[in-house]
């Protein structure tokens, strides 16, 4: 069974018709990478897996259910952290206030996934402190401490120096090798060969094609992919 | 120095009762009524942002009606016609002070919402996303994330209502609140010592609101969010543009 699904999604904002009708499943474990051109959907569509959104028509499922409070993580392209929270008191928030942990329980476990992003000495540093990567990593951090089922990043190195776009793909590249299902928006493209299970192409509010890594990217079949990826590389 | 000075009647007017109870009252009067406008300030300003088209066309009509009208007018609309129009204002308990907390809290209330909803729209509009994708509800994003960082961006308006505040209890000597201009006014009556008389109370004036200016810095302070506390702010908040004063 599919872990998270979406059926025949619809989605406009006043005129604009942003999905037409998108369909598809991640099995557990996968990974799935979107490309695509602005304003095609890859976002709203991220959007509406993790109920941000609520779809004008078709369903979302995360295990055959409606996804409950935190169980698909999100990952911004601005990393979106709470500036009035520590890196620490950020990946503690959900844990306190959605989970009901006591402090304590909330802090440990916050301080061991700071520490599975790389930033154990960074804890008490509030989040102007870091740079672009390390506030990247605690917003990683955030999301995987409330033990998603599935993790969602829209454009997550997009906002990023070159330098340290590296540093948040280690870590999506360990979590994707433990086995997390992860729904991917972005635009590295060698990511995309070494880690996508497949890869789709989302034009116009529709997914246009969808193919394993290799094949997608040595002989796509749509002409508007073709086209898309010349633009890309 | 100058030729008619009284030092000693300066003195005696600096220390005596009526000073220290009209300088006491008008402290009193202005945070009390502050506090009270911060409260109704920040659900009107929430009312701005509802769903509900009432709510905001209310939320209109309030800060319409106390911003056009001036103080005074509502204050003694408060104090003599409340009592005509509801009886329960015409019991004993409704002071002239409770009149004049009542006045200045709700004209208050409708500059403060302006300031508390700017407040609020600071905030990036990401960090709500955020949060809601942690499954955080709507009371707890307010509390936890976009209050706090709004008070950063109120807190230096806020000190300018107090101020004004504070001079605009000076109004409620009409009602007969014997606040401090009233002390002043009475002594200078008396005494035809008029320079004396109003420099003391200039004098309070000054005192008190110097004492505010040192809170607001602390606060300020308190509510930056780097991990190096005691170093100045060098985040300034973003410039809050200067409410052109007001004789309201």
């Amino acid at each position: 069974m599919s872990m998270l699904r979406a059926d025949n999604v619809h989605k406009r904002y006043d005129e604009l018709e942003v999905l037409r009708g998108v369909t598809f499943e991640v099995d557990p474990g996968q990974v799935k990478v979107i490309i695509g051109p602005s304003g095609s959907g890859k976002s709203t569509l991220l959007r509406c897996l993790s109920l941000l959104e609520e779809p004008d028509s078709g369903e979302v499922s995360l295990e055959g259910k409606r996804p409950g409070p935190g169980e698909v993580g999100m990952v911004f392209q601005r990393f979106n952290l709470f500036q009035n929270m520590t890196a620490l008191q950020n990946v503690m928030c959900g844990l306190v206030e959605v989970r009901g942990l006591s402090k304590r329980e909330a802090q440990q476990q916050a301080l061991e996934f700071l520490g599975r992003v790389g930033l154990a000495d960074k804890t008490a540093q509030y989040p102007e402190e870091l740079s672009g990567g390390q506030q990247q990593r605690v917003a990683i951090a955030r999301a995987l401490v409330m033990r998603p089922k599935a993790m969602l990043f829209d454009e997550p190195t997009s906002a990023l120096d070159i330098e340290l776009v590296r540093e948040v793909l280690d870590v999506m590249e360990s979590l994707a090798r433990e086995g997390m299902t992860m729904v991917v928006v972005s635009h590295e493209l060698r990511f995309a060969h070494h880690v996508a299970s497949s890869v789709l192409m989302m034009d116009e509010g529709r997914i246009v094609e969808e193919a394993p890594p290799d094949e997608f990217f040595s002989s796509p079949k749509e002409e508007r992919t073709q086209r898309f990826l010349s633009l890309v590389e | 120095m100058l030729a008619s000075f009284d030092t000693h009647l300066f003195w005696t007017a600096l220390s005596s009762g009526p000073y220290w109870r009209g300088a006491l009252l008008a402290l009193g009067l202005a945070s009390a009524a502050l506090g009270a406008a911060v409260a109704i300030g920040f659900f009107l300003a929430l009312g701005r942002e509802s769903r509900l088209r009432a709510v905001r066309v209310f939320v209109f009509l309030y800060n319409w009606i106390f911003r056009a009208t001036p103080t005074l007018l509502q204050l003694l609309f408060i104090w003599n016609a409340l009592p005509l129009l509801w009886p329960v204002f015409a019991g004993s308990w409704f002071t002239a002070f409770m009149a004049a907390f009542v006045a200045l809290s709700l004209n208050e209330a409708a500059y403060m919402c302006e300031i508390i909803r700017a407040g609020l729209l600071s905030v990036d509009p990401g960090q709500e996303l955020a949060g809601r994708a942690l499954g955080l509800t709507r009371r707890q994003l307010l509390r936890r994330v976009i209050v706090p960082q709004a008070i950063r961006i109120v807190i230096p308006p806020t000190g300018n209502e107090f101020i004004t505040l504070l001079k605009l209890t000076s109004l409620a000597s009409v009602i007969s609140l014997q606040e401090l201009l009233t002390a002043s006014g009475n002594l200078a009556a008396v005494k035809f010592q008029y320079i004396e008389a109003y420099s003391a109370a200039l004098v309070y004036y000054l005192v008190i609101v110097s004492i505010l200016m040192a809170l607001q810095s602390r606060l300020e302070r308190r509510f930056t969010w780097t991990s190096r506390r005691r170093v100045r702010a060098r985040v300034s908040a973003p410039a809050v543009p200067a409410i052109p004063h007001d004789a309201r």
